[in-house]
């Protein structure tokens, strides 16, 4: 097993609302909702590709809508900093060692994905607009890291946040051993790495022998 | 890293106007009709430092834009003066209706703006019948735009007006991944990360072949 198709969903079950709002927490280690034991790293015989990221979704709506309205399952606040807005308003970043990875148009880091192109989960009303593609690669000895943002705090019913009112999402691949080798001479050779082109390096090798 | 998917959304929200960063008191601020908005540097909603360019060692293809479905909005793409979406008779118009490639996909189009509660939102889903292919290239130097524009507007009242966005996702080559993005323009072959990558291949297959040409000539 030395190809990995893996995901990670965090859940911010138990937050302090308050304490987070406006706040870049990482999923992996943030303190907040289900942690990991350590901060996300690649070891030297290993390979991540990240193939997606996602957040709960938000949707814009009329400033006038009520106080406590549901909208396709997502909370309308109507107090200030909260009206017109369904949903927490979250945007999910991708953090290799200190390079954040999605950036403004003036090469500044920003909050990185909506959760309004990127959902999770999916579902008819909130559809993915965004693909994460090229993929994004953690080479071995590499820290990385999930960073969740999120502005709506009237999208939590108490001051603590429930399960599913704030999630996020990811989907990578872990290449280990043999396969973390071959990525990183697939990754020379200006190759995309999934699994489809190192099973055909590998093929390419042992058809080099026989 | 120099193939990055990058996104950009923007909405009417705001706490002040020219405002850099998101922030937890932003609420919803009054859009003009039929004025357009940059959604970069525009002024209302969150913005950014400076016009959105690219350098001299920068390529970048927009790939997808969309906007709310809502009031009629549209969005346009500017490079440097030229807009991209023009009528048949090659007269400006609004650009791309949120109804074609709305954002979020699946949102609703209609709002009732008199009496709104979870049973009177729009419950239908709206689904893109836009693709922006071929992809809008923006070349090393230029600067670009992307317009929003409404031709209702919203209200001026933060308690009654209307929450709207838009969203473009674009791919940014940067360094030598830049240069190679030119030189497959030069040769009319599509700009998408797949096609970088066989240019890549192809020079290094070329310099594998002249290094064994090499050693051949001179084992001879």
């Amino acid at each position: 097993m030395s190809m990995r198709s893996q995901v990670y969903e965090w859940d911010s079950t138990g937050m302090t609302v308050a304490t987070q709002v406006g706040q870049r927490t990482s999923i992996f280690v943030g303190g907040v909702g289900n942690n990991i034991t350590k901060p996300a790293e690649t070891t030297a015989t290993e390979f991540v590709v990240i193939e997606d990221i996602a957040t709960t979704p938000s949707l814009g709506c009329w400033a006038g809508v009520a106080d406590n309205t549901v909208i396709r399952g997502l909370l309308v606040d109507a107090t200030v900093g909260t009206a017109g807005l369904a949903g927490p308003r979250s945007y999910v970043q991708v953090r290799i060692n200190t390079t954040d990875y999605f950036l403004d148009p003036d090469n500044i880091p920003n909050d990185g994905i909506p959760g309004a192109a990127s959902p999770y989960p999916r579902s008819i009303n909130f559809q993915p607009a965004f693909n994460l593609y090229p993929d994004v690669y953690v080479l071995p000895g590499q820290v990385w890291d999930v960073l969740v943002t999120f502005y709506n705090s009237g999208a939590f019913v108490t001051t603590t946040s429930a399960a599913g009112e704030l999630m996020c999402f990811v989907k990578y691949t872990l290449y280990d051993g043999p396969d973390a080798l071959i990525a990183n001479k697939l990754l020379e050779m200006g190759i995309s790495i999934n699994p489809g082109n190192v099973d055909w390096y590998k093929r390419s090798l042992l058809q080099a022998q026989a | 890293m120099s193939m990055r998917s990058q996104v950009y959304e923007w909405s009417n929200l705001q706490t002040s106007s020219n405002q850099l960063r998101r922030l937890s008191t932003d609420q919803p601020a009054q859009v003009v009709g039929n004025r357009e908005y940059d959604i970069f540097t525009g002024g209302i909603g969150n913005n950014i430092t400076k016009p959105a360019e690219t350098t001299a060692t920068q390529f970048i293809v927009i790939e997808d834009i969309a906007a709310s479905p809502v009031i009629s909005g549209a969005v346009q793409i500017r490079i440097n003066t030229t807009d991209y979406f023009q009528n048949p008779d090659v007269t400006n118009m609004d650009g791309i209706p949120g109804l074609a490639s709305p954002y979020p996909r699946g949102a609703n189009s209609t709002l009732d703006l008199t009496a709104v509660d979870a049973t009177t939102v729009g419950s239908e889903n709206i689904l893109k019948s836009f693709d922006l292919y071929p992809d809008v290239y923006v070349l090393p130097g230029q600067t670009f735009q992307i317009l929003y524009l409404t031709p209702s507007g919203t209200t001026t009242d933060a308690t009654s007006t209307e929450v709207v966005s838009c969203f473009v996702k674009y791919t940014l080559y940067d360094g030598p991944d830049a240069l190679i993005a030119n030189k497959l323009l030069e040769l009319g072959v599509t700009i998408n990360p797949n096609n970088v990558d066989w240019y890549k291949r192809s020079l290094i297959e070329q310099q594998q072949r002249s290094r064994v040409a090499a050693a051949a000539g001179g084992q001879a």
